[in-house]
């Protein structure tokens, strides 16, 4: 673990309670992203998050305040309404899905940037340094600001627990579900709603640009070492956890870089080390199971009949 | 066979009894494209029900508007004269095979037991009862041994009918299947028909998508020819003769040798 590695050098406390929000932000990323992931979301996530960006300029310019909180709320808007839209854009039009979440994606990420540099070039009180929204800046958090996080993230997994058998129904099979008579879309909803909301929390430790990872990259890894949703859920939560807190240390003993790319650096990294290493679905075990296959393995390619 | 369109009048019907199970002047498009038209169909008794069709037919859109999946565009679905808000928990659905990620990390016993999970209240988790059930139903379809294994290392027999044990496990009175023999091998096959057989022994009815000429005579008790429009219904026998299936398969040139096939054996001699 990370803990005595910060101990060991002597971090400030505050330090160590963001460290500890952070670790929370990224375990509970992993854990509502193992589903959002499972359901075929990543993308949607990828949309809200591009336009968060737009929701915390835009609630600086409302209320002129600069605290995380509001500027989260703001992005939550945001998140909601890209969301929100791709739904509407679905249902409405006949685009392909992929290149409506493509559009939404970049529309409102370029409108966020051009928010977000008007309003610092203006000099628009509390708008310096808004820019660390962009790729993540954990120094800069306060205490308070990693409670926050922390117990916005342990609410979202709490969620998970709760509806975890209606989700995990849902994102299986959603017609199954749907004839059983359970409202699969609006399952759908508080899924993409709750990853909008991670996403949002994810703001500070990763930006706008690279939280997505936080999301997709931990399930993806986890997925490599077990075949059962729960324990997935988990190595993805622990894999979000001990990224989130080693990008934190890292920054904080490099603090000119941005949190988020260390972050999912790290995350890719267990990532690359789960593709290769993993038992069974790993590289050199499917390598090796080509090669001699024992008796006793299971075949890694389902057939189409026997 | 009590079987009849639903515009007769009830009199003429042989038991005068409610119909499990009653499409009347269905009608379904996609966007502006119809793909079902006024399907006007009564089944009165327990039996193994084939829906017959070439591709594109309207099978597996009579299936899925049924169970409510797909809207609705005209026409109305009773079950026991009830709509289907109200009898949800008596049916249960199969659904094609390739419609899931075959990767997904679930366990045989864990899909088996969403079927009886289904049936629970909101966020209600399966208990001692749930996975008696769910152990139960995999004995029904033979896949005890394989209860701990991931799903994607099945064949695709025993894929169908740990899909059959998760539909078993909902204890439904009326099943809905969409290709349950798609990509099944012979000995599945066999497996799969009895499990049904015995469904509909039980006095349940099974109404399944089917789309293989040669077994769909041997297989079910009454059938549904349908090609967007309901061409014949029926016991098997009656329904599927030269003339109802050319009906049927009409300018579908590729379908002509196996309708000459199914016409050399005899389909039409009951």
């Amino acid at each position: 673990m990370m803990l005595p590695a910060i101990l060991a050098f002597g971090l400030p406390y505050n330090t160590l309670v963001v460290a500890a929000g952070v670790a929370a932000v990224g375990g509970a990323a992993g854990v509502v992203g193992g589903l959002s992931v499972l359901r075929g979301r990543a993308l949607s996530g990828d949309a809200a998050a591009h336009a968060t960006l737009v929701g915390v300029a835009g609630a600086l310019l409302a209320t002129g305040q600069r605290s995380l909180a509001v500027l989260l709320a703001g992005g939550l808007v945001a998140a909601v309404a890209a969301v929100g839209l791709l739904v509407l854009i679905r249902r409405f039009t006949r685009t392909r899905d992929d290149a409506a979440t493509a559009t939404v994606l970049s529309v409102s990420f370029g409108l966020g940037i051009v928010l977000i540099s008007g309003m610092v070039a203006r000099g628009v009180p509390g708008s310096a340094g808004l820019e660390r929204f962009l790729l993540g800046h954990t120094a800069a958090l306060t205490a308070s600001d990693a409670l926050l996080l922390g117990l916005v993230s342990a609410a979202a997994i709490a969620c998970v627990a709760i509806g975890l058998k209606e989700a995990t129904m849902v994102a299986f099979d959603p017609a199954f579900a749907a004839a059983a008579g359970w409202p699969a879309a609006a399952i759908d909803m508080v899924l993409v709603a709750l990853v909008a909301v991670m996403v949002v929390v994810g703001l500070p430790a990763a930006g706008a640009v690279l939280v997505t990872a936080l999301v997709v990259i931990p399930p993806v890894a986890a997925r490599q070492w077990t075949d059962r949703i729960v324990p997935l859920l988990a190595i993805a939560g622990v894999i979000g956890v001990v990224s989130g807190l080693a990008g934190v240390v890292i920054s904080s003993l490099a603090p000119r870089l941005p949190t988020g790319p260390v972050v999912v650096l790290l995350a890719a990294g267990w990532l690359a080390v789960s593709l290769v290493v993993a038992p069974s679905r790993g590289l050199i075990a499917r390598w090796r199971a080509r090669r001699g296959p024992r008796p006793d393995a299971p075949s890694l390619v389902s057939g189409r009949d026997g | 066979m009590n079987l009849r369109p639903a515009t007769e009048s009830p009199a003429s019907s042989s038991t005068g009894s409610i119909p499990l199970l009653e499409w009347h002047d269905l009608t379904v498009a996609y966007g502006r494209r119809p793909v079902l038209w006024n399907v006007d169909l009564e089944i009165a008794s327990p039996c193994l029900f084939g829906i017959i069709g070439p591709n594109g037919a309207g099978k597996s859109t009579l299936l899925k508007a049924s169970l409510g999946l797909v809207p609705v565009t005209g026409g109305s679905v009773r079950f026991w004269g009830e709509p289907l808000s109200r009898v949800r928990r008596r049916l249960a659905y199969v659904p094609q095979r390739e419609t899931v990620d075959w990767d997904f990390p679930v366990s045989v016993m864990d899909v088996v037991l969403m079927g009886a999970a289904s049936q629970l209240g909101w966020f209600r988790r399966a208990g001692r009862r749930e996975r008696e059930l769910a152990g139960d139903c995999l004995d029904r379809v033979g896949l005890t041994d394989l209860a701990g294994r991931q799903i994607g290392r099945l064949s695709g027999g025993q894929q169908q009918r740990v899909f059959l044990a998760r539909a078993l496990a909902r204890e439904a009175d009326i099943y809905f299947l969409d290709e349950p023999m798609a990509g099944v091998d012979a000995g599945s096959q066999e497996q799969i028909f009895a499990i049904l057989a015995g469904l509909r022994d039980a006095g349940k009815l099974v109404v399944a998508v089917h789309h293989d000429l040669q077994t769909a005579a041997r297989w079910f008790d009454a059938a549904a020819l349908i090609d967007m429009r309901l061409v014949a219904a029926g016991p098997t026998a009656e329904v599927l003769t030269p003339e109802n299936l050319e009906q049927t398969y009409a300018g579908r040139r590729g379908i002509l040798d196996e309708l000459g096939r199914a016409v050399a054996r005899g389909v039409r001699t009951p």
